[in-house]
């Protein structure tokens, strides 16, 4: 699965989360620019994506992703 | 206001920082937050918003003996800040695994033991986390008006004060501030970390601290007032627990206790799933509830409270039942 798959993928997770379809997420997509991405909603996103891909993120990379494209390349890293 | 970016600490952008205003620490430690974890910082903004200026005193004094003590330690503000941080990071993870199984990771006070508290690398960082939190999260603050309201109500009948666990010396703070010294004091705790920083922040020569388990301690007195603040979550049993406050009591003391329901964290062991489990392990210890309050961590609607399973922070005032 390349990037731009697990992108598509961890976007539809995410919408369902912050109960919101409209939020397209690219690569460069940070907390700042979506307003219902806070600590709380993305305990629950990260489990979903646990859960979706079948990994498990450490303590220190839980709050370690500065963008939606560190994420992709982590779980990309992961999955293989 | 007096920040001395003059002083460094031979490392660049590390200040030493002396006398500083609350704004503005408030302000610092609110910036390297957003900075370091920008999540995070979303939920401490929003914290600090919903609070009045009587916060702003209360922790302009705490904040200001916090750094002091910081600072004879040879330590920065931003220490502490990095220590709050690690542990939001340990709580988000721990935060996962109960979401996923609905249990805590730990089971046993052995565990933690070995897991935490005799944990030097762990504990160098836990304590200072657990003290900004203090002050970062609003329903520590909320609690802390509800127990300075219970002591003054409560305050002629204090002779004997004890606390089990004072950590943070905030407690037994607000105590003094009200009864002065006309009252024995008294901080048992099984940590010597944590008795170390109460002795730095309190610095009141008429506190006794008291290195001990508390199912260890057997004082020849009794107390009218007994202060535990977030240590039934900590124990396997927590009906034992109280059993154990109820013989260190009077027959008319008090019992102020506060514990949170669903918080997932590296030491807590006993998992209270809502406030009725608390008031279940109340009433088994053989305690009646004189008044209580409960704050939810998240201003959520009721489906999403329980959803996300979030926690509730629960404080009472318990006397002994007849």
């Amino acid at each position: 699965m390349d990037k731009a798959e697990i992108l598509a993928e961890i976007n539809m997770i995410f919408n369902q989360v912050m109960d919101n379809d409209s939020i397209q997420l690219r690569f460069e997509t940070t907390a700042a620019d979506v307003e219902e991405w806070d600590s709380l909603t993305n305990i629950q996103f990260l489990l979903d994506v646990e859960k979706h891909f079948k990994l498990r993120f450490s303590s220190s990379e839980i709050g370690s992703f500065r963008s939606i494209g560190e994420l992709c390349e982590n779980i990309k890293m992961k999955i293989g | 206001m007096v920040l001395e970016f003059n002083k460094f600490l031979g490392e660049k952008n590390i200040y030493k920082i002396k006398e500083l205003n609350m704004q503005q620490s408030l302000q610092y430690i609110v910036d390297k937050i957003s900075a370091k974890d920008p999540l995070h910082s979303k939920k401490v903004k929003k914290n600090l918003k919903k609070l009045d200026q009587e916060y702003t005193d209360r922790a302009n004094i705490f904040l200001g003996r916090y750094i002091e003590m910081l600072e004879q330690d040879g330590k920065t503000l931003d220490f502490a800040i990095d220590s709050y941080l690690k542990m939001i990071a340990d709580v988000n993870h721990e935060s996962l695994h109960f979401l996923e199984t609905g249990e805590y990771t730990s089971k046993s006070f052995d565990e933690v033991n070995s897991r935490v508290y005799n944990n030097p690398e762990v504990m160098a960082y836990y304590m200072h986390a657990l003290l900004l939190s203090q002050f970062l999260w609003k329903q520590h603050y909320d609690i802390l008006i509800y127990f300075n309201k219970v002591v003054k109500d409560n305050s002629d009948q204090i002779l004997n004060y004890m606390e089990v666990g004072g950590g943070h010396g905030l407690y037994i703070s607000e105590a003094i501030n009200i009864k002065g010294n006309n009252a024995n004091y008294d901080v048992v705790d099984i940590s010597s970390t944590s008795l170390d920083i109460a002795k730095k922040l309190i610095k009141n020569d008429s506190v006794n601290f008291i290195l001990s388990d508390i199912y260890d301690y057997r004082p020849e007195k009794k107390y009218d007032f007994i202060t535990m603040g977030e240590v039934m979550e900590h124990v396997e049993d927590p009906v034992s627990l109280l059993k154990q406050l109820k013989r260190l009591l009077k027959e008319k003391g008090k019992l102020f206790i506060t514990t949170p329901t669903n918080a997932p964290a590296i030491d807590h062991i006993y998992l209270f799933r809502n406030a009725d489990e608390i008031r279940e392990v109340i009433k088994d210890a053989g305690f009646s509830i004189e008044s209580e309050i409960s704050i939810y961590t998240e201003d959520l609607p009721e489906e999403l409270l329980e959803k996300y399973k979030i926690s509730l922070m629960y404080g009472a005032l318990l006397t002994k039942t007849k």
